[in-house]
């Protein structure tokens, strides 16, 4: 039945009142007639309502005249009645048009590019080069032939093995594979040996190939050989030059230091802030918000925030500058902090110089006062690593 | 003459298990809880008012009374009657 309804809303109809004596045979006679009739309602012994399609309302008139009978619209209803109401308001129309149009046209577009599965091939580059082939933010999207593009990546940017490109809406999704690099050819012929490339203690040795001159749980000094090319043979007495292959996990330490001048003190946000605003255009900077600063001291915090939120392509970003007021802590009070922040730059400082493939195994801190002014923080990190390296024998 | 012809109708009707609504030309009145009819195959409206609605049919006139009654479709061979439905009576 909503279908029936949803029709005749589309078609439009019509709510009349009938008055006159003789209803019933005003009923018979339009069904007769083969006009439809729905929702009849007595609310007098004279009156009823009734609905009706257009159609049908034109044929009425004989048949209320044959009866006696008087037909009076009280409502219009449906979308065509809608659409004569919107022709006085013209200006609606064109607006409905125009957002329509505004809509279909901006859909046609690129806006966002994402790029997927790159780790080590820049994501710059991968834009550079799609942006070449114009899949760009703003880029029109028909006409692009997105299996040729695909393949132009793939040659253009060696790196990658695979490129997809889907474009979903107004955004333009790429999935790449990267090319996984075949390992360093070892070139066997050329006899070496293994020496330490670090201090350390000797953790645990994997020898491939060589002769083990050192044991686990030796101390060894950096250049010390740890594997040597050269094997002997005890039985046949003669001497075989190899390259000395080995994995030789070692204890190593590192240090890393921070120093704090106690006098710099601590500041603490008093939570009073006086806040900014600009409006990036790209070359156009414009402030909207702008006051005096009333603090004496202040820390500055900028962000800048896409005006349209994150990730969607629009020029437009929104810089927001907050000015905090600061004060100063007590001496005692910062000491604690003071310590904490300065183990936390130790610990940074130390991070840096750990290779990344290196696993910490132990962590010490030791702090300094430094004649009551300074304060020195020490951290020792203790970490396995792997300390072969390879040098070559010269054979005389 | 005609009621013989009547009768044979019905046999063959009942012989074959065909509906005797076609058959026959009967109304078909089909209700829903005590708020709606449907009868099929009418000859007409005789009286409508909320509390009265009587029908004209080939086995002669339908009567129904009620509450609020409203006759919600009317077609040239269906009326769909809602409301709350009392007696019907024929």
């Amino acid at each position: 039945m909503l279908i029936l309804k949803l029709w005749n809303y589309v078609v439009g109809y019509l709510i009349i009142r009938v008055d006159g004596l003789s209803l019933e045979k005003f009923i018979n006679l339009t069904i007769s007639n083969g006009i439809f009739l729905w929702g009849i309602k007595r609310s007098g012994y004279t009156t009823m309502t009734a609905c009706i399609s257009i159609s049908g309302f034109k044929k009425l008139k004989g048949i209320a005249r044959k009866v006696r009978c008087r037909v009076r619209i009280v409502d219009k209803r449906g979308l065509p009645f809608l659409l004569v109401r919107l022709r006085h308001r013209k200006m609606l129309l064109v607006g409905l048009t125009a957002f329509l149009i505004i809509l279909y046209g901006l859909s046609s577009f690129i806006w966002t590019v994402d790029v997927e599965g790159n780790v080590k091939v820049p994501e710059d580059k991968l834009l550079n080069a799609l942006a070449k082939y114009g899949i760009k933010p703003g880029a029109f999207k028909k006409g692009l032939d997105i299996s040729a593009i695909e393949n132009r990546l793939i040659i253009d940017v060696p790196d990658i093995w695979w490129a997809s490109i889907q474009l979903k809406g107004t955004k333009a999704i790429v999935k790449v594979v990267e090319a996984a690099q075949p390992p360093p050819m070892v070139d066997k012929d050329t006899p070496c040996n293994i020496v330490a490339s670090k201090d350390g203690i000797i953790h645990e040795m994997v020898v491939l190939e060589g002769q083990p001159v050192v044991k686990q749980g030796d101390t060894v000094k950096k250049g010390q050989l740890l594997v040597s090319g050269v094997v002997e043979d005890s039985e046949t007495l003669t001497t075989r030059f190899v390259h000395a292959m080995a994995q030789v996990t070692a204890r190593t330490w590192y240090e890393g230091q921070a120093v704090y001048s106690l006098d710099k003190g601590l500041t603490q946000r008093t939570g009073r802030k006086v806040v900014h605003r600009f409006l990036d255009m790209g070359q156009w900077v414009v402030e909207y918000q702008k006051g005096d600063i009333p603090f004496k001291q202040y820390e500055v915090e900028e962000r800048k925030v896409p005006f349209f939120g994150e990730g969607r392509f629009f020029p437009i970003t929104m810089i927001v500058r907050e000015y905090y007021e600061v004060e100063k802590l007590p001496i005692s009070a910062s000491l604690q902090q003071l310590k904490e922040i300065a183990q936390k730059e130790a610990m940074e400082d130390v991070n840096k110089k750990i290779p990344p493939d290196a696993k910490i195994v132990d962590k010490r801190v030791k702090y300094d006062m430094i004649e009551d002014k300074e304060v020195k923080v020490t951290v020792y990190v203790e970490v396995l690593e792997d300390i072969a390296q390879e040098q070559k024998i010269i054979v005389e | 003459m005609r009621k013989k012809l009547r009768e044979v109708k019905t046999t063959v009707s009942e012989m074959f298990e065909l509906p005797k609504d076609i058959m026959l030309n009967l109304p078909r009145i089909s209700m829903i809880g005590n708020n709606q009819m449907l009868v099929e195959n009418h000859r007409g409206v005789i009286e409508y008012t909320p509390q009265r609605i009587r029908l004209n049919s080939t086995i002669g006139v339908i009567r129904v009374e009620g509450q609020d009654m409203d006759l919600k479709n009317i077609a040239v061979d269906d009326v769909m009657i809602t409301g709350l439905i009392k007696h019907v009576e024929f």
